[in-house]
């Protein structure tokens, strides 16, 4: 993990119209990630941690602060710019894996490639042995539907790394799995994001993340707190369990 | 039903305003179109009714002539010499306002002091204006005139103005001595159309010396028939008649050759005979609005049942039967049909209001004459759209209803599986498709000359395709990918992929489209063919260098004497070559002829007669359906013979050979018919014979046009010049180019209300597609969503759903074009020829494929503009939110 700074936020606020009433979500919220470092995200249902995710990858955006990733100022820019930085600096992992269904699991990953423009065959070579390490290499030509949600949620971790950008954000990525096909996905994390450097902000429930993650986040009164003290994420997972930092 | 459970229910709908409005949008197009053609056409033949009804009021017979109308004399014989009391003569003629644009007004002389039972729509009782003064008024001074005071107000006229009209003969003057004022609305229309004078006046404004119109004819139902037993025995007639025997049989004894007496409404009957092709013809196309109207209602429904799949599943969990939810589908359906029918009927009276010009003019052109003011509406019409705008709803709506019963409460279905499911669905389609297909053609064969199952043919043919569309769809993608797919990337390739993978919607949208645009198709290609048909038999048929033209009324004697002198003026200019003539005339078919017991004919009365002054030139201007030899024209010239148009032939089933009995001065008499050709002038037929064949039987009428062949060299505008000092105010010359292109503009004007309506299902395909792809869109709301998260711009997405709707285009259009083909060739061949006996030969224009194609694809297109820009619009962030 390097010291410098992977993403800065300062002073971060964030509200919503519903019904007539306006509900803040982030208020003032600050936080510094270095590169290749590890976050985990905690907090309630609806306490805003997706909202957070959408916010750092540039898919929403704050009532006003900064989000500073690799030194791009990315509240400056317009939804198209946000939009092209995402392709290129962004991998997303969605709970509910998200993959395109009208692609099969191949063209799924060289679709990120395509929008950089990376579209030799190397590329396809590329995708074939990241397929080939998570298993999948049969299923290049399968489409999403035929798969087992353990094996959507490793394409999805596939086409959120395929095309090496600097900051992966995972958005609960077991919460629809089964406890093995949850570790086996971790185990992916470990193995494929915080080895290779990248750093990783991801929202989960799962007490075994947490040993894993540098640094333990809840959301709460708006902003981001310790939850390195564990109570808060047992009381989470429901587990019981004290939480090491 | 649970209020709750309907609360959850309309909750959704209001969640989904785009599609709610949508939906009640094609079944308020559906239901517009086919009341407004309803309206329009029953307007217009309703007019004929009104308008005989203004002075025929209650009577229940006619006695009606060919041209040259009743000597007089034979009202005074059957009044006076046969003592039938309860006659009135009529005398009615069109005339025009001088300096005005305004339509025709039909003229009425009547005997204002006749026998008041009539009840004729101008003996308004209580009219201060009908008092026995005023009516004196108009016996005793000539050239007075009654007219409406809408009309008066109209004109900007006051009692004692004089109305200054044009006639056949000239402008007239007649003082307005009083103003009628309807009493209710049907009074209304009429009398705005109606000059009233006495006989008189209007035999000399009309130049009708000494002839009569008609007679109207009242017998009283109840004169006990045995007045004169012997009369009803010797001609045994139908119960319902038996009545009226006696006093019928002594007018018929005592009628002319050209003279025949009919039932009051069986002229309405024959009118609406005549125009029944055409009417069915009108209303097929507004049933195809209707069609596609049923695909737009079907996707809508199908979209808010799979939209609520979850919400379904949850309602069956906690207990809700099947029934409930197929009650709660059918009663949504329900109020979309009444309101989207309302709005409707509100539509379709605004259409029915610029389609009445249309058809009416179309009416005008090619049947009768008609004045329209205004839309007739009446409950039954009204009724009849409201229950065919709800019985479609609730059909299209069935499918999804069931669907919505089939969704298991344990397991909601996913998308993946629902689409496999559609894709058993769709080869079960296919094949019952090709059922479809081969039923159309079977109905198109063994339907004999019935127009109806003819278009239920087309109808039937065109479902089957529908079914197919989205087989043929997924074939065409395949085949795309295959082609393009390794060629292109993942972007290009992902437009194909959505419309395959999501057949459910896209197959119903293309399949809408694809019926519009081949309707389209078909009908350009026949209009097409039709127009070159036309325009080679016009040029074919115009042999001379200039044609005269002499309209109006047909009389024997002094008028007939006219157009002699003019023609023998016309013989004597010096650049002149040669004479030919047509006078087309009607004549009465004898009553023992071939046709009495074959319907129409029979009932019909009159046939129209073209009687022709031939030369070596005029006569390679008829186009024989067979071949002929020399000897057919001398046997046209010599003997009792005629030919028949085509039209003719096939209605009336009459081969060469055949005798044709036509009621002459001197009695029945039979004629031969020679041969058979080709003519495009109207839909009903005619009889030609030699002039001098009819001049042995009937009594000189004159002529209805001269055909001038000019010497060699001459000097045609020249020409014209001279002949057009000889003639008067009516008549006109015109050179062979000038008819051919007046003609034609007929021929287009015919076509102006199948054309409007062609457009009209267009656009309601139109707003099917748009509203299919906007429900596809919203459904994947949250798949966009993703695609903008991984990094696809707005603008990448707006080309991603454009493309993939201007490939449903592509599709829609390529299917369109061979089923355009078929449905062309089955108007031709099929529809055209049973509905106006008409044969044209079918001419290809490869200009109309790519026109179809395009309109496919730019209507696709643009309708999937909108859907693309809102959803580029929507922010990823919420995008991803929604379910």
């Amino acid at each position: 993990m390097s010291t410098e700074a992977a993403i800065t936020i300062q002073r971060l606020s964030k509200s919503y119209q519903e019904s007539g009433q306006r509900h803040q979500i982030f208020k003032d919220l600050n936080l510094q990630v270095s590169i290749g470092e590890f976050i985990v995200l905690l907090g309630r249902s609806g306490s805003g941690k997706s909202t957070f995710l959408n916010l750092v990858s540039g898919i929403d955006q704050p009532d006003s602060g900064e989000i500073i990733i690799n030194g791009i100022q990315l509240t400056g820019l317009s939804e198209h710019d946000r939009t092209l930085f995402r392709r290129h600096h962004i991998g997303f992992v969605f709970q509910a894996y998200n993959l395109i269904s009208t692609l099969t699991v191949g063209e799924n990953l060289l679709l990120p490639l395509e929008l950089i423009k990376r579209t030799s065959r190397q590329e396809r070579d590329t995708v074939a042995k990241l397929l080939d390490q998570l298993d999948l290499a049969d299923r290049f030509d399968t489409y999403p539907d035929r798969l087992s949600g353990g094996e959507q949620q490793r394409v999805a971790i596939a086409r959120a790394l395929v095309h090496d950008p600097d900051v992966i954000l995972a958005d609960e990525p077991t919460g629809n799995l089964d406890l093995d096909t949850g570790q086996q996905v971790l185990a992916l994390f470990d193995t494929l994001v915080k080895n290779a450097g990248k750093t990783l902000i991801m929202v989960t429930h799962s007490p075994e993340v947490l040993g894993k993650a540098d640094r333990v986040f809840s959301i709460r009164n708006k902003s981001l707190a310790d939850a390195r003290d564990g109570v808060y994420a047992a009381s989470l997972s429901g587990t019981g369990a004290a939480v090491e930092g | 039903m649970s209020s709750v459970l309907n609360r959850a229910s309309r909750n959704f709908l209001w969640r989904h305003p785009w599609q709610l409005a949508l939906a009640i949008v094609g079944i308020a197009l559906g239901v517009a179109v086919v009341i407004s053609i309803d309206l329009a056409m029953e307007s217009s033949l309703s007019a004929f009714d009104q308008a005989g009804k203004a002075f025929s009021g209650v009577a229940t017979h006619r006695i009606i002539a060919g041209d040259g109308g009743l000597d007089e004399k034979l009202y005074r014989r059957l009044r006076v010499d046969e003592g039938i009391q309860k006659l009135s003569p009529v005398v009615n003629g069109y005339v025009f306002m001088s300096k005005q644009t305004d339509a025709g007004f039909n003229l009425i002389g009547i005997d204002p002091f006749v026998e008041k039972s009539f009840q004729s729509i101008w003996q308004i009782r209580k009219n201060k204006n009908t008092s026995a003064g005023l009516l004196t008024r108009l016996v005793t001074e000539l050239n007075t005139a009654l007219i409406s005071e809408q009309t008066a107000s109209r004109l900007g006229l006051n009692i004692e103005d004089d109305l200054t009209i044009d006639t056949d003969h000239g402008e007239r003057r007649l003082k307005i001595i009083g103003l009628l004022s309807p009493n209710n609305a049907v009074s209304e229309q009429v009398l705005s159309r109606l000059i009233v004078t006495d006989i008189a006046t209007a035999q000399e404004v009309l130049e009708m010396f000494g002839r009569l119109s008609s007679i109207e004819v009242l017998i009283d139902k109840y004169q006990p028939a045995a007045y004169t037993p012997s009369l009803a025995i010797a001609a045994p007639v139908p119960d319902r008649l038996a009545a009226y025997t006696p006093s019928l049989e002594i007018i018929r004894k005592a009628l002319p050759g050209n003279a025949l007496l009919v039932e009051a409404e069986s002229q309405s009957q024959a009118m609406r005979e005549m125009t029944r092709a055409f009417s069915i013809n009108l209303k097929a196309l507004g049933l195809l609005s209707l069609l596609v109207g049923m695909f737009l209602i079907y996707n809508t429904m199908t979209f808010l049942v799979m939209q609520r799949r979850r919400l379904i599943g949850s309602l069956r969990s906690i207990g809700v039967t099947r029934r409930q939810i197929f009650k709660l589908i059918i009663g949504e359906a329900l109020l979309l049909a009444t309101i989207g029918t309302l709005i409707g009927i509100v539509l379709g009276i605004a259409l029915g209001q610029g389609l009445l010009y249309l058809i009416s003019g179309t009416i005008n052109a090619i049947y009768f004459r008609i004045d329209v003011a205004s839309l007739t509406i009446t409950p039954l019409q009204i009724g009849k759209g409201a229950l065919l705008g709800i019985t479609a709803t609730l059909l299209a709506v069935l499918p999804p209803a069931f669907e919505a019963t089939r969704i298991s409460p344990v397991t909601v279905l996913v998308r993946s599986q629902l689409e496999s499911g559609i894709r058993r669905l769709i080869k079960a389609a296919n094949l019952i498709s090709g059922v479809f297909i081969l039923g159309g053609m079977a109905l198109a064969l063994w339907s004999g000359k019935s127009i109806a199952l003819g278009l239920a043919s087309i109808f039937v043919l065109l479902f089957g395709f529908a079914m197919m569309t989205p087989a043929l769809t997924l074939m065409f993608m395949k085949l795309i990918e295959r082609v393009f797919g390794r060629l292109s990337g993942i972007l290009v390739r992902l437009p194909v992929r959505m419309v395959s993978a999501e057949i459910s919607r896209t197959g119903v949208a293309i399949a809408a489209l694809m019926i519009a645009v081949s309707a389209t198709i078909g009908m350009d290609l026949m209009i097409g063919s039709f127009r070159q048909t036309v325009a080679d038999w016009v040029q074919t048929s115009l042999r001379a260098d200039l044609y005269v033209s002499l309209p109006g009324e047909k009389m024997p004697d002094a008028r007939a004497e006219q157009d002699q002198r003019l023609k023998a003026k016309l013989a004597e200019l010096q650049d002149v070559k040669m004479l030919s003539s047509v006078l087309h005339t009607n004549t009465a078919i004898a009553r023992d002829g071939v046709y009495a017991e074959a319907g129409a004919a029979a009932e019909n009365n009159f046939t129209k007669v073209s009687v022709f002054e031939l030369n070596e030139k005029s006569r390679p201007g008829f186009i024989f359906k067979h071949k002929t030899d020399n000897e057919l024209w001398d046997r046209f010239e010599q003997q009792q013979t005629v030919i028949v148009t085509e039209p003719y032939a096939y209605h009336q089933g009459v081969k060469i050979g055949d005798k044709i009995r036509l009621q002459t001065d001197q009695g029945s008499e039979p004629f031969e018919v020679l041969g058979i050709y080709a003519d495009y002038s109207g839909d009903q037929g005619h009889l030609a014979m030699s002039r001098r064949n009819y001049r042995h039987y009937w009594p000189d009428l004159g002529y209805s046009g001269i055909g001038v062949y000019a010497k060699d060299g001459v000097d045609l505008q020249q020409l014209e010049n001279q002949i057009n000092k000889l003639l008067t105010g009516q008549q006109s010359v015109q050179s062979d180019q000038a008819l051919y292109k007046a003609s034609m503009a007929v021929f287009e004007q015919t076509f102006t209300i199948t054309e409007t309506l062609r457009w009209l299902s267009a656009a309601i395909a139109f707003v099917g597609v748009f509203s299919a792809l906007m429900a596809l869109q919203f459904e994947r709301t949250r798949q966009l969503g993703i695609l903008r998260a991984i990094g696809i711009t707005s603008g990448q997405l707006t080309v991603l759903i454009t493309g993939e709707t201007a490939l449903m285009g592509l599709v829609a259009g390529l299917i369109a074009v061979p089923v355009g083909y078929i449905v062309a060739y089955m108007l031709i061949f099929v529809i055209y020829q049973r509905s106006f006996g008409w044969t044209m030969a079918f001419h290809f224009n490869p200009g109309v494929i790519y026109q179809g194609l395009a309109l496919a694809l730019i209507a696709a297109t643009l309708a999937g503009i909108l859907p693309a820009l809102k959803m580029a619009q929507t922010k990823p962030a919420e995008a991803l939110r929604s379910e």
